[in-house]
């Protein structure tokens, strides 16, 4: 039966491990079920969904830049960015955000996970994995990839960058643009998570310093191996003020729809965990516990499916 | 059941040992968006967006820029309908002048670029065309894999620097005059220190360069690559296919209402492929050349955002909806309201 289930949990004691050895889940003591559940189970859901789509999000972002950028270069295959840059954008500058996002983050604490059990419900009902959230998520990321693009080509266009005059190549306009994309992927995560512990602070601005030290060393390494990259940050982007401010535009500028959807979003329809929060925040729990303890009446759709399941066994047993 | 109760009796407790991370109970700061967040966040970056636009909007308006394209008022009008001809045929007289007026006061250093259009130097086939250790050491002479069919010469010998980034090079010349006297052009300084120290030898002479089919400027062979500053500025690939190049510096300073007359030697061949040839003058402030778009969209954006700021102001106060009310959970809201809420 363990095996059978979609989730089987079992509890290991004086009979023996037998159960444990074939289930998914084990715990101590029946009592923990309830904290497996509602906690635990709540949080891996929401950890691994919004996991999911910010992965989508971050790749979409990256991966459209070098498009656009094809199109500028008549789709001759040459990409906008170094081939180290591109290499490492997963493995170091963006993975340790999503690591902190899939193993720490809460949007609720445990206390307040048990105290309203109907949290639990954003699960059962797929609310935070369904198609409008990931296709919105995922237009996110395509619309983050046209601003960084275009706002950048068109700040750093061809005129000179630097007060000494010389004008923009294409080592300047890679590191311009890839340092944006770092910039609002990891920004983009800040926004998404709500619980701020010092690690999530030490990877996500960590991963953003990881980008500057990493363009120190690669450029100081020789130019038969370092190619475009050699002295890029040193010698020509960080002494121009241009570079730093276009940095500062097209970040704000692609964070800001999100931003505003989240803003409207937490005011006009918010989700239960949204709620709870608040409530939280504000200190009066009273107006929220009482209302579900009040109504021992089940959610209006599990309502109706326990209605259909009702009328399905009278038939069979007809 | 057993275990449940027998806890407390058994001797030696299989309690994991408590530490905040395993209990992920650790100190946290908890960002919710509440109305005042969202409306000091968006008054916050209109208030630094917006003095930011207008100052870098103002030191895009004091670079003085002059953009003359040539490419076609230089063709003598009996070749206006076979530009390539004109340009391939070595006897024909390649020399045109151009006059234009400043106007405003143009401080020194005036950087002098040529501007070429549709030039896609940014092509895969194009960049690959180089190699990196040919042009950093004389020892790598023979370092010739990647530059094909700009490698070496029928005698099968290495063509210094080769590939098709350093056959094509740009190879018009300008000579300026203002008031009747010459002015003087600095070509010093032009290519990145980084490049001239490092990725150019002092060791590397130019050999057998344009021999055969001529693609742009031909290089003098005493002078070792280090100092081609030239072809140190065509070889940094540029990002777009609209760019500008840094010719020289003019060193003194052009007063308004000035002619400036250039003789421009009109050699390089951009009409087999529709591009375009420019030549700008700019003066430079501390944000660079002349470019609006950054001071203006500063600007936008800071304005959007104190407008969105007022949006929410009067929706908070017009609209205020009393908090925790379940009828707005999704699983809810498709049903009439029950009872009892």
């Amino acid at each position: 039966m363990l095996q059978e289930a979609d989730i089987g949990v079992g509890i290991s004691g004086v009979e023996g491990m037998q159960a444990v050895m074939s289930s998914d889940y084990a715990i101590a003591q029946f009592r923990f079920l309830e904290r497996l559940l509602l906690v635990h189970g709540h949080w891996c859901y929401r950890r691994i969904s919004m996991m999911i789509c910010y992965f989508f999000y971050k790749n979409l972002t990256f991966g459209f830049t070098l498009f656009w950028y094809e199109a500028y270069a008549s789709f001759s295959g040459r990409p906008a960015y170094n081939d180290w840059y591109m290499s490492c954008y997963n493995v170091f500058f963006t993975s340790l955000p999503v690591i902190a996002l899939g193993v720490f983050d809460q949007d609720v604490s445990a206390r307040l996970c048990l105290k309203y059990p109907l949290l639990y419900q954003e699960g059962v009902q797929n609310i935070l994995f369904s198609w409008p959230r990931i296709l919105g998520w995922m237009s996110n990321g395509v619309l983050s990839a046209i601003i960084i693009f275009f706002f950048t080509t068109n700040s750093i266009f061809n005129q000179a960058f630097r007060k000494d005059g010389h004008a923009v190549d294409y080592e300047v306009l890679g590191v311009a643009m890839y340092s944006s994309v770092v910039w609002a992927v990891n920004c983009q995560m800040a926004l998404s998570i709500n619980y701020f512990t010092w690690i999530q602070h030490f990877f996500i601005w960590g991963s953003i310093a990881l980008w500057y030290i990493f363009l120190v060393v690669y450029g100081s390494l020789p130019p038969t191996f370092s190619t475009t990259a050699y002295k890029v940050l040193v010698e020509a982007c960080a002494p121009s003020i241009l570079y730093w401010l276009t940095t500062l535009l097209v970040v704000v500028s692609t964070l800001l729809p999100y931003f505003l959807y989240r803003a409207f979003q937490t005011r006009f329809r918010p989700m239960y965990h949204d709620l709870i929060q608040r409530q939280r925040l504000e200190g009066s729990e009273t107006e929220i516990s009482s209302q579900t303890e009040v109504s021992s009446e089940l959610p209006a759709q599990v309502e109706i499916k326990m209605q259909h399941l009702k009328a399905n066994l009278r038939q069979r047993n007809q | 059941m057993p275990g449940s109760d027998s806890t407390a009796h058994r001797s030696k407790s299989r309690r994991p040992k408590y530490s905040q991370f395993s209990q992920q109970e650790l100190p946290a700061f908890k960002l919710i968006l509440t109305p005042g967040y969202v409306i000091s966040t968006f008054i916050v970056v209109g208030l630094i967006f917006v003095p930011i636009g207008l100052i870098s909007l103002f030191a895009s308006e004091t670079v003085v820029e002059i953009v003359d394209q040539y490419d076609n008022e230089c063709i003598p009008k009996d070749f206006r309908d076979n530009k390539v001809e004109f340009i391939k045929n070595k006897q024909t007289n390649k020399s045109c002048t151009r006059t234009f007026t400043v106007p405003k006061q143009m401080k020194s250093p005036i950087f002098i670029y040529y501007q070429l259009e549709n030039f896609y130097q940014n092509h895969r086939r194009y960049v690959k065309s180089r190699s990196d250790k040919q042009l950093q050491s004389k020892k790598n002479a023979a370092h010739i894999r990647e530059c094909k069919p700009m490698g070496e010469t029928d005698n099968k010998d290495p063509i210094i620097p080769c590939g098709l980034i350093a056959w094509s090079l740009f190879n018009d010349t300008y000579g300026f005059s203002v008031k009747g006297k010459d002015l003087k052009v600095n070509k010093r300084d032009i290519a990145w220190g980084s490049d001239k120290n490092y990725k150019f030898g002092a060791d590397v002479f130019p050999k057998n360069f344009q021999v055969g089919d001529v693609g742009g400027k031909s290089l003098n062979s005493s002078i070792p690559l280090s100092e081609q500053e030239d072809l140190i500025v065509w070889m940094r690939t540029a990002a777009l296919s609209t760019f500008r190049k840094l010719y020289g510096k003019i060193e003194d300073d052009l007063q308004a209402n000035d002619v400036i007359t250039v003789v421009v030697e009109n050699n390089y061949n951009t009409y087999d492929f529709k591009g375009t040839k420019s030549l700008v003058l700019s003066t430079t402030s501390w944000i660079g050349g002349k470019n609006d778009f950054l001071g203006v969209t500063f600007i936008t954006i800071g304005g959007i955002c104190l407008f969105l700021a007022i949006t929410f102001i009067l929706l908070y106060v017009i609209k205020p909806r009393p908090l925790g009310d379940p009828s707005y959970l999704s699983w809810n809201r498709n049903s009439t309201p029950t009872p009892g809420r």
